[in-house]
C-alpha cells in the first residue's frame, strides 16, 4: 500500500489504525490507563471482602452516586486546564438545587425550574470570568468569594430548610430514559464525557484551553481569545456544577442546603487524580472522569467494607497521592527517553 | 431661681421619679438563645421555642450562633452579657466546649439551661438541661426496628448513625444494641454520615443493602437517614418488605411515615427543649423552683398513629406550624 493509499484508507475509515499511531493513542492516555487499571484493582480488592462488590447492581450505585461528581468534575477540569480554579461549584450545586425546588414551590414545572436553576451557574459562573478576566482577581480569590456567597444564598432561600421537590415526574431527569436501557445520570455522562474531550483534544477552540493554562502570555502573543477562553471556562464550569445539582435533587426529590459541601473538594480531587495539573495546561476529560470514579469506587468500597466512613477522606489523599507520583514518574521517564 | 420655677422643677423631678419607678419595676427581661449553628433545622427549630416561650413570659428574644465554632460561642456569651441579657440558653456546639462558658456566665450571675446538648459530665454550674433521652430512646427504637424486621422474616439489621464521637451518638447506639442483642437481633453494618445530607444518606444505604441483602430492618439515628434509606427501598422495590423507623422527625419525614414508606418516628422534641429550657431559666430569675436535669423521651410515632390529636401534641412541640 502507499503513502497516498494509505491515507485515502484512513480518511474512509478502513484501515487500521498505522501502529505508531495506535501507540501515541496509548501514549496520549497512560495516565488515564494507569488510573483504569488502579480502579479494576480496587474493586477486585473490595470483591475479595465482599463479593456483592463486583455485581450489576453495585455497579449501578456506583455509577448513580459518581454521576453527579463526574459532571462536576468536568467543568472543573476547564478551569483548571485553563490555569484556575474554582472553588465555588459545590455552593453552585446546593443553591441551584435550592432554587429549583423553591421554583417548583412556586408553581413553575420541572423545565421551567430546571432552567431557573442552571441560571444560577450561568450568573456565578458569569460573574466568576467576569472578576477573573476583566477585573483581573485571582481565581482562588474569587471563586472563594462565590463559594461563600452561593453557599450562604442556599440556606437564605429556604431559611435553611430542605425541600421537597414539588414536581411527580422530575426524577425523570436522573433516572428515566431517552435511550432504551441507559439511565439518563450514565447517558448525560457519556455525553458530556465525548464531548468535552472531543472539544478539547479535536477542536481548535479547545486546543486554546491548554495554550491558555501553558501560558497566557504566549497565547495571547499567538491572538488566542484569552480572556474569552478563561470567561467560557469558569462558565461552564458553574453550568455543570448547576446540572449536577439538577441531578442529585432528581434523583433524591429533595433539595438540601448543604447538598454540595463535600463536593468541591473532591471534584478538585477527581481532576488531579485524572492526570491535570493545578498549574495548567494539562488534563484531559476522560482522565476527570476516571478520578471521579476512583473516589466513588474508594467510597463504595469503604461502605461495602465496613471502615469507619472518617476514613475516606485518609484514602482519597493517598489515592490522590499514588496518581500525582505515578503521574509525575511516567512524566520524568517519558523525557528521559 | 424664682418661687414659681423651683416649685414646678420640684414637680417635674416629682414626675419623672414617679414615672421611672413603675418603669423600673416592669422592666423587661431578656433571654438570649446561642446556637451552635443556624444553618441545621433542628436548631432554629429550638430557637422558635425559646423565642415563643420568651413572647409568652413577656421576656424579648437575641439569637447568635456560633459557627460551630467553642470559641465564637464563647465570645457570644460575652457580648449577650455586655448587651444586657439576663438569661441564656444554649445549645452548645459540644459538651466538652461547656466548662469555661459556664465558669464565665457563674462569674456573672447569668442563668443559663441547655437545650439539646448537655453539658460536659461532672460540671454543676448551669440552671437546667433539657435533652432527649438518648440511650432510652436508643432502645426504644432498637427494639422497634428489631421487630420491624422480624415482622418481615429476618433478624438482620442495619444502622445508618450520626458520627459515632457524638455523645448522643454512642447513647443511642448503646440503647440500640442492648435492645438488639434482648430481642434477638443482629446489627450487620453500621455506617456513619459525615455531611448528614440526604444524598449521603442515599449512598450509605445502597451500599448497606448491596452488602447485605438480607437486612429487614433500618435503624436511622437522624432525620435525612430516613428518607435517604426510604428512597432506596423505593428504587429498590422494597418499600414495605424492609422496615424503618427514624429518630428525630420532621415535616419530610412525617411525609414518608404517611406514606408507609417508613414506619415510624421517634420524635425529638426541639421546640420543646427550646420552650422548657427557657421556662427553667425565667423561674431561676424569678426564684421559682427549677429543675436540673430534664431527659425528655423521644415518643414513638407510627403511621396508623400519625393523624391522632396525640401525636399532633408531640408534633407541636417538634418544629414550628410554619413547617
Amino acid at each position: 500500500m502507499t503513502e497516498a493509499s494509505t491515507q485515502q484508507a484512513l480518511r474512509n475509515g478502513s484501515a487500521p489504525l498505522p501502529i505508531r499511531q495506535r501507540e501515541s493513542v496509548i501514549g496520549a492516555y497512560r495516565t488515564e490507563i494507569a488510573i483504569a487499571i488502579a480502579i479494576v484493582l480496587l474493586a477486585l480488592a473490595v470483591g475479595s471482602q465482599v463479593p456483592q462488590a463486583l455485581s450489576w447492581g453495585n455497579f449501578a450505585n456506583i455509577t448513580q452516586a459518581g454521576a453527579p461528581l463526574m459532571i462536576m468534575s468536568l467543568g472543573v477540569l476547564l478551569v483548571v486546564i485553563t490555569g484556575g480554579i474554582d472553588l465555588s461549584v459545590g455552593s453552585v450545586f446546593s443553591l441551584t438545587g435550592m432554587v429549583t425546588a423553591q421554583a417548583m414551590a412556586h408553581g413553575f414545572g420541572g423545565v421551567g425550574a430546571s432552567l431557573i436553576g442552571l441560571g444560577v451557574g450561568l450568573v456565578f459562573g458569569s460573574i466568576n470570568g467576569f472578576l477573573v478576566t476583566i477585573a483581573g482577581l485571582a481565581p482562588f480569590v474569587v471563586t472563594l468569594i462565590t463559594f461563600a456567597v452561593a453557599g450562604s444564598l442556599a440556606f437564605i432561600v429556604t431559611n435553611g430548610r430542605s425541600m421537597p421537590i414539588g414536581d411527580p415526574d422530575f426524577w425523570l431527569l436522573n433516572s428515566g430514559s431517552l435511550v432504551p436501557g441507559m439511565p439518563n445520570y450514565i447517558l448525560f455522562c457519556v455525553v458530556l464525557l465525548v464531548a468535552i474531550e472531543i472539544f478539547l483534544k479535536k477542536m481548535v477552540a479547545g486546543r486554546w484551553f491548554y495554550a491558555v493554562g501553558s501560558s497566557s502570555a504566549a497565547a495571547f502573543l499567538l491572538g488566542i481569545p484569552v480572556k474569552r477562553t478563561k470567561f467560557l471556562a469558569y462558565v461552564a464550569s458553574s453550568l455543570l456544577a448547576s446540572f449536577s445539582g439538577l441531578l442529585t435533587i432528581s434523583y433524591i426529590l429533595n433539595a438540601e442546603s448543604t447538598a454540595g459541601s463535600s463536593l468541591m473538594l473532591q471534584a478538585i480531587a477527581a481532576v488531579v487524580i485524572g492526570g491535570a495539573s493545578l498549574l495548567g495546561g494539562t488534563g484531559t476529560a476522560v482522565g476527570a472522569a476516571l478520578g471521579a470514579l476512583m473516589i466513588t469506587v474508594i467510597q463504595n468500597g469503604v461502605n461495602l467494607i465496613g471502615i469507619n466512613s472518617f476514613w475516606q477522606g485518609s484514602v482519597t489523599g493517598v489515592a490522590i497521592l499514588i496518581a500525582v507520583l505515578i503521574d509525575r514518574f511516567s512524566k520524568s521517564r517519558r523525557r528521559a527517553a | 431661681m424664682t418661687k414659681r420655677m423651683k416649685a414646678g422643677l420640684a414637680v417635674a423631678l416629682a414626675v419623672g421619679l414617679g414615672l421611672a419607678s413603675p418603669a423600673e419595676a416592669t422592666e423587661k427581661k431578656t433571654v438570649a438563645y446561642l446556637a451552635p449553628s443556624l444553618d441545621i433545622s433542628y436548631w432554629q427549630w429550638v430557637g422558635y421555642g425559646v423565642k415563643k416561650k420568651a413572647e409568652e413570659l413577656g421576656m424579648d428574644y437575641v439569637e447568635f450562633t456560633s459557627e460551630n465554632s467553642p470559641a465564637k460561642q464563647m465570645d457570644n456569651a460575652r457580648t449577650a452579657v455586655t448587651k444586657g441579657v439576663d438569661a441564656i440558653v444554649i445549645g452548645p456546639v459540644s459538651s466538652t466546649s461547656t466548662p469555661p462558658l459556664l465558669a464565665y456566665l457563674k462569674s456573672q450571675n447569668i442563668p443559663i439551661a441547655f437545650a439539646g446538648i448537655g453539658p460536659q459530665p461532672g460540671q454543676t454550674d448551669y440552671t437546667s438541661s433539657v435533652t432527649a433521652n438518648n440511650f432510652e430512646t436508643g432502645k426504644a427504637q432498637g427494639s422497634f426496628v428489631c421487630k420491624l424486621a422480624k415482622e418481615r422474616g429476618g433478624n438482620k439489621v442495619g444502622m445508618l448513625s450520626l458520627p459515632q464521637d457524638r455523645e448522643n451518638a454512642q447513647k443511642y447506639l448503646k440503647g440500640a444494641e442492648e435492645a438488639f442483642k434482648a430481642d434477638g437481633c443482629d446489627l450487620v453494618q453500621m455506617l456513619e454520615t459525615r455531611g448528614l445530607t440526604v444524598n449521603e444518606a442515599v449512598t450509605q444505604a445502597n451500599d448497606m443493602l448491596t452488602a447485605h441483602p438480607d437486612i429487614k430492618g433500618i435503624y436511622g439515628m437522624y432525620d435525612e437517614a430516613g428518607t435517604g434509606a426510604a428512597k432506596v427501598l423505593e428504587t429498590r422495590g422494597l418499600t414495605g418488605k424492609v422496615g424503618i423507623a427514624v429518630a428525630d422527625g420532621s415535616p419530610t419525614t412525617i411525609g414518608l411515615l404517611k406514606a408507609n414508606a417508613i414506619q415510624g418516628i421517634f420524635f425529638q422534641e426541639a421546640v420543646g427543649q427550646g420552650l422548657d429550657g427557657t421556662q427553667q431559666v425565667y423561674n431561676a430569675l424569678t426564684g421559682a423552683p427549677v429543675e436540673k436535669d430534664l431527659a425528655l423521651v423521644m415518643p414513638l410515632v407510627t403511621a396508623d398513629k400519625v393523624d391522632s390529636a396525640e401525636a399532633k401534641g408531640v408534633i407541636d412541640r417538634v418544629f414550628p406550624p410554619a413547617n
